[in-house]
């Protein structure tokens, strides 16, 4: 594990010698990972040249998108394809999206499409009283429509981080339901134990934000995460 | 080592701030008249530069007047002196002090801010300091009182109270009186120059005389010594906290009352359910939450029986219940029998809620009714609502009082005897529903009436859903600790 804590230093300090506050998606992955969270599988795509072995190592369906610190709301500027069937698919979203970077610094994130109905998001944000405090709730567009989230402070242990999930509203979007089966609560547990981890062992980390975290059958999988650096 | 014991139980208590002129309304006399009404068993010292007499006692010119040492002070003298006669208080071996006196940090200005800090070099010394800008200690078992409260109560309980806010700490000072919470101490401590929340919280967990603690704060000095206090304190008894300014607005006016900064509503709360502590939102959710804390047993209730008369109230109970995770169990048809053969025909029902059917069901009726809804082993704890206005037609009409006519004392005889008989706590809701100029007949009543539940160990709340929000508290507090 002090391993993990020495691979995401070493990603933390990258953006910041850049002198960027803004981790890209891939980067925030890359820190994610190194804590054990489970992320998608993606590739950094900068050239054209990269995107046919990058979909034949990951797989089809791919979601495609721009990656690039300078660009928060990828969604709302068109900058997301999704469910994507072939490499012409694939080469023409790049086209695209290259495009649509209009000479911000950037590439293209080549990732599996990650299959599931139930969207979870989870985060880490300093507070003034309690230092590191992780958030959980519900994820996607409801994160901001219905705001059902709760917080504990760090470090977390696996029975505050299971009494967490029963805190939110929408806590049944944890139990099996309408033949989906129950979220695997232990590995979820383990993420926001490592997210709380993950604030204590890096001051520089101002705020993660993980969102959505798609439930794949049971298994929790990172979809997108944001890292701001203090 | 603090000697807290000479803080909360002092035996000689130096005034510091004391005016001879008998007709001054200075905090230091206020202090001083508040501590003799209260009975206060110790020694009282005045000190004022210009000496005299107050009420027949002799005004010291200076602390270091005072002959022999002190074990605490109360100073009240103007701000830019409190730093010396702290000072002279530590050299008379004062185990503490508290400064009612504001001008200090919370003006935020630099002279404010330099005046804390000298208190708190002085306190680092070796006095430690309640204050300044607050309304200093409540100690029944000493009769010390806070600034504004000679008439507080003389009988000691096991709810403790910290709080920032003087105002608050004399409310519930006063709400616990008629309420029947019984205090073991309070304290106002302002400004926190010195002891605060987490040290005392820490204090009041080891301390044998408090079994509740319940805090009101506004910012915490450091968060993470707050949080391993309050965890630790939980799991040995109840916290009951309120966090102001968790509002905008209420924010704004934190930063402007204590000097601290209010945090953010969510993290809060997590924070506050991590530690299994109780939260509430205001001052009568604290009173009613210690209330219950403090009356009944140390478990969990899941199931009620409520019994009282009109059909409304089963229903408004109902709303309550289920809103608290509290379920009013529907009784088996063979006891549903036996009940109802105690009960007025028609319009009675036994089911649970237990319905009445008028607000004169008599004393003995409830007696029976409350033994055998605790033969239902899903009933953990009954609520027994009682209309006692309605007797004032009743009176009326005979010409009698309705405090010779409404028959509280009986009733409070059958819940308590009911109570101990099975070994089911009795709650008592007693409605306020008229409290007009006209009514004050009504008003006296009730308050006779709530003695007399209190008298027989009996809590009484104005509502039902006040009552089972409380009682929800328990369940949270002690099915998370025991469960």
């Amino acid at each position: 594990m002090a391993e993990g804590t020495a691979r995401a230093a070493q990603i933390l300090e990258g953006a910041r010698l850049d002198g960027r506050r803004v981790l890209s998606e891939h980067e925030a992955k890359g820190v994610l990972a190194a804590y054990g969270i489970p992320v998608t599988r993606e590739v950094l795509a900068t050239a054209r040249g990269e995107v046919a072995a990058a979909a034949a190592a990951i797989g089809f369906p791919l979601v495609v998108k721009a990656c690039s610190p300078e660009i928060a709301h990828k969604t709302e500027r068109g900058l997301v394809r999704v469910d994507l069937r072939s490499e012409s698919e694939a080469l023409r979203a790049f086209d695209e999206i290259m495009a649509g970077l209009a000479g911000a610094p950037g590439a293209v994130l080549v990732q599996e499409m990650v299959r599931g109905s139930r969207e979870l998001a989870a985060g880490l944000v300093r507070d003034a009283d309690f230092g590191p405090c992780v958030m959980f709730g519900l994820g996607g567009i409801f994160t901001e429509i219905l705001h059902d989230v709760a917080f504990r402070k760090a470090p977390l242990d696996e029975a505050d981080a299971l009494d967490l999930f029963q805190e939110i509203k929408g806590w049944r979007i944890l139990e099996g339901a309408r033949g989906l089966p129950p979220a695997d609560r232990k590995e979820l547990a383990a993420l926001l134990i490592a997210l709380g981890r993950l604030g204590r062992e890096h001051p520089a980390v101002e705020e993660i934000d993980v969102n959505p975290i798609i439930l794949a059958g049971s298994r929790p999988v990172v979809a997108d995460a944001l890292i701001v650096l203090r | 080592m603090t000697d807290f014991e000479r803080i909360f139980h002092p035996q000689r208590l130096a005034i510091v701030g004391v005016s001879a002129d008998s007709r001054s309304i200075g905090f230091g006399n206020g202090i001083l008249v508040a501590c003799r009404a209260m009975g206060f068993a110790g020694e009282i010292l005045p000190v004022n530069p210009r000496g005299g007499t107050f009420a027949g006692q002799e005004i010291y010119r200076s602390v270091e007047d005072i002959p022999g040492d002190i074990d605490f002070a109360a100073i009240a003298v103007p701000a830019e002196s409190v730093p010396d006669a702290l000072e002279a208080c530590r050299r008379k071996g004062a185990a503490g002090a508290e400064v009612v006196t504001a001008g200090f940090a919370e003006l935020g200005t630099p002279e404010g801010i330099a005046l804390e800090q000298r208190v708190k070099e002085v306190a680092a010394r070796g006095i430690r300091v309640v204050g300044p800008n607050c309304f200093g200690i409540y100690c029944p078992r000493s009769g010390l009182t806070l600034l504004p409260g000679p008439d507080l109560s003389r009988e000691s309980g096991p709810v403790a109270f910290l709080s920032q806010s003087g105002g608050m700490s004399i409310d519930l000072a006063h709400t616990g009186k008629w309420m029947g919470i019984r205090f073991s101490k309070v304290v106002s401590f302002g400004n926190g120059a010195d002891l605060r929340e987490t040290e005392l919280l820490r204090y009041l967990g080891d301390d044998p005389e408090t079994g509740v603690v319940a805090m009101y704060v506004e910012g915490v000095e450091d968060g993470d010594a707050f949080f391993e206090a309050a965890r630790s304190v939980g799991r040995r008894k109840p916290v009951v906290v309120y966090k102001g300014g968790l509002s905008e607005a209420g924010r704004r006016a934190v930063v402007g009352h204590t000097a601290s900064m209010g945090g953010s509503r969510a993290i809060w709360s997590g924070v506050l359910r991590q530690v299994n502590a109780v939260q509430v939102g205001d001052l009568a959710e604290i009173a009613q939450a210690c209330l219950a804390f403090a009356l009944l047993p140390a478990r969990t209730y899941r199931g009620i029986s409520m019994i009282g008369g009109g059909g409304a109230l089963g229903v408004a109970a109902g709303d309550a219940a289920e809103a608290n995770g509290i379920s009013i169990p529907l009784l088996a048809p063979e006891l549903q029998d036996r009940i109802s053969a105690v009960l007025p025909k028609p319009g009675s029902s036994a089911g649970n809620p237990i319905d009445v059917a008028n607000p004169f069901f008599p004393p003995e009726g409830l007696r029976r009714v409350l033994q055998l809804a605790a033969e239902d082993p899903r009933v953990e704890l009954q609520v027994v609502t009682s209309l006692l206005y309605h007797y004032k037609s009743q009176a009326a009409a005979i010409g009698r009082s309705l405090a010779e006519v409404a028959p509280f004392r009986e009733l409070a005889e059958a819940a308590g005897d009911a109570a101990e008989a099975t070994g089911k706590p009795v709650i008592v809701i007693l409605p306020s529903l008229k409290r007009g100029g006209d009514d004050l007949d009504v008003l006296d009543v009730l308050a006779r009436a709530r003695q007399a539940f209190l008298d027989r160990g009996v809590p009484v709340f104005d509502d039902i859903a006040d009552a089972l929000r409380a009682v929800g508290h328990l369940n949270a507090y002690y099915g998370r600790r025991d469960g």
